[in-house]
């Protein structure tokens, strides 16, 4: 069977002016299902975002290539989408303009575009909150407001880029566990990109260790942990079990970088 | 007793403030009462009473409407061409490396040079009617346009354009809802700047070789010693400066509603 | 690869260079060959490098800018004199503040420009009068740029010198001076357009000497090469005082380079 998502031997070095080039992904490997939520983890610069960046569309790999539903992607395209750690927001527009964005550009008439974008906004919970401008709102609801954009030109893969880094650690919780109710609800594919081992172990069927510059696929961790999960499952032994794996994978990785050399 | 003392604490700023303006003008009102000026000196000494009988006068005549529609056609019009001019090109070398790093040379050593070394080759080139005129003043007021949207622009934020470029925009979608919303706080702030420029272009071109205007009609003034001729002009520049600054500071702080930080210029 | 290299480090000015040298050809080739040329309207470059060779040799260039030079010193020694203290006391004490702070800003607004006819006439044609009208246009932005920096000192720092047993003098040494310095510098960059404009302004306006009135007087009389070549100077002048200052503000406080647009 031909997987949903397959990324074979993608090589991306960065040459950036008056500075040595940085080589920020190496022969990555890796092969997505469809309708699964997988996590990459890996440490600080190791090129999870970049790669996120390459799927995307808006970053081309030097060598190898990615193919989604057996088509190769060569730029950005409406069945995926991203959520962004630093939100993304415009400024100048309230919550609905924010969330009919995506749907504008793609040519949706607006009163489909408004009605489509109310309904997001209920899924999301900010329901009374469309005419709110971002800086009106928490980081939480700010990243809410990009989950509903995200959400609204109905792609089939939600590309997520540590969407939940900048959120304090109770907004987190809260966060993650909406998202898994919304993934329930949607069926999509999701690419998570995290520091947070705890956070990959709770939310993905697979987690992915990518190596220290460059990156590549170390190791392949399935969770086996039942669904749908709360968040008395991350107190067992078991949930406890899978993260001294998916760390004892990291921490190499860790260690070869020297920690605390941050970026 | 303390009732006085409050209303005094909660006003302080207004009461201080304009109580020096006020002092000031009645200081000046009252020296030639006080002292008396020596020959040489009083033929250059007006006081804010004279000022303000020479404006009403000059009012009821019709001189200053005269003059004023003449310097008011030259200020639209060099401003309107000073923004159709300005903005575009602050836009495309913001976007466009090589377009900067070709222009560059340019704009700098425009920029660093007050422009009126120009007039005289604009008043050769123009004629010393009405376009020389017009001209100093968009050499004047284009520099801050231009550089204030340049400056908005290479301050955007790259997320903002990664995620419009995300769902398949374009260079002219990432421009119409990313980089000139951006913007408009910066140019509004050029704005401010060229407005300023734009007047003092109207001011001096008009001292040169000009009869129409109220620069002109300064100029004329002080040449016959017509001293309070010439506070009324400045009077009326200072007028027209203070409202356009306080207009545009007015809009520029309901802009912060969304503002992304502090824009800073002069 | 070599060739290539260097053109990426340096990409800017190349492209800059590049740019001047063709403006140069086109405007030589274009009036040489494509229009009809008539020295009274229009001039080329060949014609500015004679000139410029004539001027730079003769004295006469020397002492206009020599005279111009002094009035704008004088002015401008004034104006930091006067105008860095003024802003230093109206950004330490709140009543001061508030008494001058509208007073000063309806001044700063307004084209002051506009009393150029009014000073000559009252100083004279000469250094007083030019020296007057770039003090006048320079101090204001040295009171309020002075000011904007010491209002802006962070109470934070004041608070941790004041916490750790710091006198008032510590405190105007190692925190109001250094914030406050790189608006001052920005200040003066700006002052210096303003004074520049002080200069010319009275030397056109009146003058029988001075770099000012050397441009008017070429275009006067139709020179119009030598008339570039006093421009041109004049620009070089410019950039080069605006420019060292940016440079003075990047070494004191690199920290804020971001900060101010050009």
């Amino acid at each position: 069977m031909v997987p949903y998502i397959r990324a074979q031997n993608v090589n991306l070095t960065f040459r950036p002016k008056n500075r040595d080039p940085v080589t920020a992904l190496q022969g990555l490997s890796l092969e997505v299902g469809r309708g699964e939520f997988l996590s990459l983890v890996g440490p600080s610069g190791c090129g999870k975002s970049t790669f996120l960046n390459v799927l995307l569309g808006l970053l081309r790999p030097d060598q190898g290539e990615i193919h989604l539903d057996g088509k190769k992607i060569s730029g950005p395209g409406y069945e995926r989408a991203m959520v962004f750690q630093e939100f993304g927001l415009l400024p100048w527009r309230t919550v609905l303009a924010n969330v009919e964005l995506g749907m504008e550009l793609k040519g949706v008439p607006a009163s489909i575009r408004r009605e489509r974008a109310s309904e997001l906004i209920n899924l999301v919970g900010l329901t009374g909150f469309e005419h709110h401008y971002p800086h009106e709102l928490s980081g939480g609801m700010k990243q809410r407001v990009g989950l509903a954009r995200a959400l609204a030109t109905d792609p089939e893969v939600l590309l997520m880029d540590e969407p939940f880094a900048a959120l304090d650690a109770q907004t987190r919780d809260l966060m993650q566990a909406e998202l898994l109710q919304i993934w329930d609800r949607t069926k999509k594919t999701v690419i998570f990109v995290t520091h947070s081992i705890e956070e990959a172990a709770y939310l993905s069927d697979r987690v992915v260790v990518v190596t220290s510059r460059p990156g590549r696929a170390k190791k392949l961790i399935d969770i086996k942990l039942p669904r749908p999960r709360d968040y008395e499952m991350r107190l067992t032994p078991e949930f406890n079990d899978i993260k001294a794996t998916i760390w004892n994978s990291l921490k190499d990785e860790l260690i070869s970088r020297g920690i605390g050399d941050g970026r | 007793m303390t009732g006085v003392v409050n209303f005094y604490r909660e006003r302080e700023s207004h009461i201080l403030g304009i109580g020096f303006i006020v002092l000031f003008l009645v200081v000046w009102e009252i020296i030639p009462l006080w002292v008396s000026l020596p020959r040489g000196v009083s033929l250059f000494f007006t006081t804010p009473s004279k000022i303000a009988a020479k404006f009403y006068q000059l009012m009821a005549a019709g001189t200053i409407q005269e003059h004023f529609y003449v310097s008011a056609w030259e200020f639209v019009v060099g401003l309107g061409l000073s923004i159709a001019v300005g903005l575009p090109f602050g836009l495309i070398l913001g976007r466009s490396r090589t377009m900067d790093a070709l222009l560059d040379p340019y704009v700098t050593a425009l920029n660093a040079t007050p422009r009126l070394v120009w007039l005289p080759l604009l008043i050769i080139w123009f004629g010393i009617g009405i376009w020389s005129k017009i001209m100093i003043v968009f050499l004047g007021a284009v520099f801050p346009l231009l550089i204030n949207t340049y400056a908005g622009v290479k301050n955007v934020d790259r997320v903002l354009i990664n995620m419009v470029r995300s769902f398949g925009a374009r260079e002219w979608h990432v421009m119409k809802i990313v980089v000139l919303p951006y913007s408009v706080p910066y140019i509004v702030a050029g704005l401010r700047l060229a407005i300023g420029r734009a007047v003092l272009g109207v001011v001096v071109g008009e001292f040169f070789g000009a009869t129409k205007g109220l620069g002109a009609m300064m100029a004329i003034a002080a040449s016959a010693f017509q001293v309070d001729v010439v506070f009324v002009g400045v009077a009326i520049f200072m007028g027209i400066s203070l409202i356009f600054t306080l207009t545009v500071k007015k809009i520029e702080s309901n802009l912060t509603r969304w503002r992304p930080e502090q824009v800073k210029t002069f | 690869m070599g060739v290539k290299r260097i053109y990426e480090e340096y990409q800017r000015p190349i492209l800059g260079l590049i740019s001047l040298i063709g403006l140069v050809a086109v405007w030589e080739f274009t009036v040489t060959y494509v229009i009809e040329f008539n020295p009274f309207f229009f001039t080329k470059p060949s014609h500015i490098a004679t000139a410029t060779k004539e001027l730079l040799l003769g004295d006469r260039l020397w002492r206009d800018l020599a005279i111009s030079s002094r009035a704008f010193l004088w002015g401008f020694t004034t104006a930091v004199i006067v105008g860095i203290p003024m802003g230093a006391v109206m950004g330490w004490r709140t009543r001061v503040e508030y008494t001058l702070d509208p007073f000063f800003t309806a001044l700063y607004a307004s084209p002051l420009v506009a009393l150029a006819p009014l000073i000559i006439l009252i100083f004279g044609v000469g250094l007083t009068g030019k020296a007057v009208l770039v003090f006048l246009l320079a101090v204001f932005p040295f009171i309020f740029n002075t000011y904007t920096g010491v209002k802006s000192t962070d109470q934070l720092l004041i608070n941790v010198v004041r916490a750790f047993g710091g006198k008032e003098r510590h405190l105007y040494v190692n925190v109001i001076l250094p914030s406050t310095l790189p608006f001052i510098v920005a200040g003066a960059r700006l002052a210096i357009g303003r004074g520049i404009v002080g200069v010319i302004v009275g030397e056109f306006y009146a003058a029988s000497e001075g770099i000012g009135f050397a441009i008017a007087h070429f275009g006067d009389t139709y020179r119009l090469p030598e008339m570039f070549v006093g421009i041109i100077i004049l620009s070089i002048i410019a950039v080069l005082l605006t420019e060292a200052l940016r440079k003075f503000e990047l070494i004191i406080a690199p920290y804020r380079a971001e900060m101010e647009t050009r």
